[in-house]
């Protein structure tokens, strides 16, 4: 098992330094950098740029150093815990970030415990009801809100969460809330806001999750451990909770990997389109105003949630599964 | 000389002077508190001893209170205040003339000395006195100071390239001298980017090598982990990007939240130099409140209810959206002009590096042909419910120097006539299809490049699809990025791009005429000729069209004329060569810009005009003066 940790813990760091040279380098795939963009905005405006002053800017920046030297100096940095330095914002990195890394990582957790609390009754359910009205009816559902798109779904129930309830639009609290202490009705408007996001990013995650579920369990109820319980007696509901769930959980938790990356990227998008204080707007506006260091560190947060929950998925499923660990003791 | 209006009438419309009774001054509310705690001495002694005294047939006088809220796309929009303040050392009135606002009067000779006296007691917001020597180390420790700006002073402060000789006069009397006339420098000062010719020296002086201690200030360097004191000295002078808390102001409101954020709030200056004329100091509305919201969603947000005043991130569609919101939320859409030339226009590149193409765009008859090809009428019905105007790119009915016959000439929708001129420059050969053929061979198909930005330019580009097919041309619409279609043109791979008209439509013969001629790289009919003009002939290509040539040789005679009729003369003669060469072909303009405006805001006209420079969006009706109707 030690040997097993280590072993992760190593590909963890090797796809780590693999990821950051993979993001610094698509970041700079676009021709131009922060400084082209923003006098482009400048001259869209009507302004004209002195191009000693575009030359002088670009020392003052750095950005006229080398690529590699660039991504050196950034790498080097990240490792002493220094995220760079925000050129739109004329502030370091970590002061940018601020509460929004929390209220993201808030909304993704909550997120996932909506995906959970929702699919599990729902997924136990249609297994242990196969071809129902009921079955069909989720199921059905379920298909929908795998096809609607994230962000029109977003609109809408914004829209309607503004008419019906006064909701303000946007936003993961009333105007008023922004930059006050946390207070019992700042909590009240946060958690008044957030439902509209969970629900929306969590819909489609609900619905794969729903199907896998069902699936699993589907396997596991036909399998003749459950004729074996059912025929000594057990009661359907004891026999369903003590054996085959337990077996469908699998899923649940190697899904933890894979599901951390699935909301965290659907939340970008939707967070840009509800205008949400998390990190997913910033780091569009980064990228498109090619802002590298608060992008960059951005993408790196993003890569090393990844990786992490891959790591803990895999590490609870050696630990509740033993079959993963004695087959991974046998191959050697 | 220039039209700048009541330059000398400074000392009268202060009042005191004149001897005009004046009203007693009133306390604003809000703060009362700390005058009375001794924090800020009385308002007698804040405002300077002789404040700007607002007065006009169009303002009522109002009263304090209130907070206005806005929305902004992204947080470095907090810029915006500046722009809305619009506090300039001179600025434009509502006829766009320039007279002076935080300066007491202005001197012009000859149009080259230029004598700006300040308001004597005028203070920062911190309470430091505003003097002379703000303008001294301006230039002398920062324009032309050779660590801060080793690529010297800006280009709006150089006439030929040279700088003014810079003089002291008193301490609020200063000087500024060019060999020859310089038309650039009230206008830059007057912009809704300012040229800022001051900075508060008594706070800038703690981060200037010349005034601190080396081991002191790199500790401060340290602190703020830059790279030397020049960059640090960098990062915190920038009064227009209004986001350095420390930073003092003239402007009517001042930034009250340290960045990052994504609600900024600013609070009254209590030193603003403007007075009405019951004696209440402005800004009437203690405090102004910015919410950074994804552009997107600006319309949503404003539609119901969340703004009291706002244009910018509306757009003309959003009108019928915005409308249906106003009972529920008490606000008022209104319809504003804006100023563009054209809300978009086709740039045909005469910088093309293909040469059958650049034959082509070259050939005025062409383009004529092209714009006659389109069906304007067609264009305002479909996509503007018939509210806009059509015409070329040329200025708007509402500047001085309109003449009717600009907007149609060439551009009225006629394909007999369009089909005639092509068939004469000789494309008669036709694919089956029925598209024209190049003189090579290749079908004539016209790729217009968008910035991609502008969900209506397609629109409006599909229309024009249809019609250019009538006349045997097949247009393709090809989006990319802002930057991207600049490189493009500029290299020379672009045959055509669409973007907005002329940026100044409402322009006087005082405004400068430099974006008719080929002048800045920008400029995506003619980027190469625009090149050449800024390296003074080192980089891009030579003009070579007479037409160009005459529009680079009156621009030169613009800045140099003495008369106001010269300058008329030359601005007209312009005109006239665009309307007549179309060397862009205008598709639509005078599209309204909606502005929601809550119902208990006074002073907010009905009908303005929404524009950038000159105008300052909203900074030319002075928010300073808007206040609220309490129920």
């Amino acid at each position: 098992m030690l040997t097993y940790l280590f072993r992760r813990l190593a590909t963890m760091v090797v796809s780590m330094l693999v990821i950051s040279f993979l993001i610094f380098i698509i970041i700079q795939l676009p021709p131009g950098d922060y400084l082209t963009t923003y006098i482009e905005e400048l001259k869209a405006q009507g302004e004209v740029v002195d191009p000693k002053k575009v030359e002088f800017l670009r020392a003052q920046y750095g950005l006229d150093k080398s690529m590699s030297e660039q991504y050196f100096v950034w790498v080097s940095g990240l490792l002493q815990g220094d995220f760079g330095y925000s050129f739109e914002f004329n502030l370091p990195v970590s002061e940018v970030v601020g509460d929004r890394l929390w209220l993201s990582m808030v909304l993704n957790f909550s997120t996932v415990i909506f995906v959970y609390l929702v699919a599990f009754p729902i997924g136990v359910y249609s297994a242990t009801h196969q071809y129902s009205w009921g079955d069909h009816g989720l199921t059905f559902i379920g298909f929908i809100g795998l096809a609607t798109p994230n962000f029109l779904l977003a609109l809408i129930l914004l829209y309607f969460a503004n008419v019906w309830f006064g909701t303000s639009i946007g936003g993961l609290m009333e105007p008023r809330f922004v930059d006050q202490p946390w207070t019992y009705d700042k909590v009240m408007s946060v958690l008044a806001h957030l439902w509209v996001p969970v629900v929306v990013i969590g819909t489609s995650g609900t619905a794969g999750m729903i199907r896998r579920l069902r699936a699993n369990l589907l396997d596991e109820l036909q399998k003749q451990y459950v004729v074996t319980a059912r025929a000594k007696g057990l009661s359907e509901g004891r026999l369903l909770i003590k054996y085959p769930m337990r077996m469908a959980l699998n899923p649940f938790i190697a899904d933890i990997g894979s599901l951390l990356p699935q909301v965290v990227s659907g939340s970008v998008i939707v967070s840009a389109v509800m205008s949400l204080p998390t990190t997913g707007p910033m780091l569009l506006s980064a990228l498109q105003s090619q802002d590298m260091y608060l992008a960059g560190s951005f993408l790196i947060f993003l890569a090393m949630l990844t990786v992490v929950g891959m790591f803990v998925s895999d590490v609870l499923l050696a630990l509740l599964d033993p079959r993963i660990r004695l087959e991974g003791g046998l191959r050697k | 000389m220039m039209r700048v209006r009541g330059l000398f009438l400074g000392v009268c419309i202060a009042g005191f002077a004149c001897g005009v009774s004046a009203a007693p001054l009133i306390e604003p509310p809000s703060l009362v508190e700390q005058v009375k705690a001794g924090k800020l001495p009385p308002i007698e002694r804040r405002i300077p001893l002789e404040p700007s005294r607002v007065e006009g047939d169009n303002l009522k006088p109002g009263q304090y209170g209130g907070s206005l809220r806005m929305l902004m796309g992204r947080a470095k929009d907090i810029r915006m205040m500046i722009v809305y303040g619009y506090a300039r050392l001179v600025g434009y009135d509502r006829h766009y003339d320039i007279v002076p606002d935080l300066l007491k009067s202005v001197k012009v000779e000859d149009g080259r000395i230029f004598t700006l006296t300040l308001r004597k007691a005028h203070k920062w917001s911190d309470g430091h006195p505003f003097t002379s020597e703000d303008f001294r180390y301006y230039w002398e420790d920062v324009a032309t100071d050779g660590v801060i700006s080793p690529y010297g002073p800006p280009k709006a402060l150089l006439v030929d390239g040279k700088p003014p000789v810079f003089d002291v006069i008193d301490e609020t009397t200063v000087r500024y001298t060019w060999p020859k006339p310089n038309p650039f420098f009230l206008p830059a000062l007057a912009g809704a980017s300012p040229l800022y010719i001051y900075r508060p020296a008594h706070y800038l002086k703690k981060f200037h090598g010349r005034y601190m201690p080396a081991d002191e200030l790199n500790a401060k360097v340290k602190k703020a982990r830059k790279r030397d004191w020049r960059a640090l000295h960098f990062s915190v002078d920038r009064q227009y990007r209004n986001d350095n808390l420390d930073l003092p102001t003239l402007q009517p409101w001042k930034t009250a939240t340290r960045p990052p954020s994504d609600r900024y709030i600013f609070k009254r200056n209590p030193y603003y130099h403007r007075i009405d004329v019951n004696g209440r100091q402005l800004p009437y509305i203690d405090e102004s409140i910015i919410n950074i919201s994804s552009s997107k969603l600006i319309a949503a947000k404003a539609g119901s209810g969340e703004v009291d005043l706002q244009a910018r991130g509306l757009q003309f569609k959003n009108y019928t959206f915005l409308k249906r919101g106003e009972k529920r939320n008490n606000f008022t859409v209104r319809r504003w002009l804006t100023a563009k030339g054209s809300q978009m226009a086709l740039y045909p590149n005469l910088n093309a590096t293909d040469s059958v193409w650049r034959k082509l765009m070259r050939n005025v008859n062409f383009r004529r042909a092209l714009s006659m090809a389109i069906n304007r009428h067609e264009i305002n019905e479909v996509v503007y419910f018939g509210l806009a105007l059509e015409s070329n790119n040329t200025v708007l009915p509402n500047s001085p120097l309109f003449e009717p016959s600009w907007q149609k000439r060439w551009a009225e929708f006629d394909l007999k006539k369009a089909n005639q001129l092509l068939d004469d420059i000789g494309l008669t050969e036709r694919d089956g299809q029925g598209i024209r053929l190049l003189p090579d061979g290749r079908p004539l198909e016209i790729i217009v490049e968008t910035a991609g930005e502008d969900s209506d330019q397609a629109d409006v580009l599909q229309l024009v699809t249809d019609s250019w097919r009538k006349a045997g041309i097949k247009l393709f619409t090809k989006p990319t990025r802002r930057e991207v279609l600049r490189r493009r043109s500029i290299a020379g791979s672009t045959v055509m791009s669409i973007w907005f008209g002329l940026e100044n439509g409402v322009a006087s013969n005082t405004s400068s005429p430099e974006e008719l001629a080929p002048t800045r790289d920008g400029q995506l009919n003619w980027p190469k000729w625009g090149i050449n003009f800024q390296t003074s002939g080192q980089g891009g290509e030579v003009v070579d069209i007479a037409e160009a040539k005459r529009l680079l040789e009156l621009n030169a005679a613009w800045s140099v004329a003495t008369t106001a009729e010269q300058r008329t003369l030359i601005w007209k003669e312009m005109l006239e060569i665009h309307a007549d060469q179309m060397f862009s072909i205008g598709l639509i303009s005078g599209v309204l810009q909606p502005v929601v405006v809550n119902n208990a805001l006074r002073n907010v006209p009905l009908r303005g005009v929404y524009n950038w420079d000159p105008g300052a969006h909203f900074g030319l009706y002075r928010p300073d003066t808007f206040w609220y109707e309490k129920p």
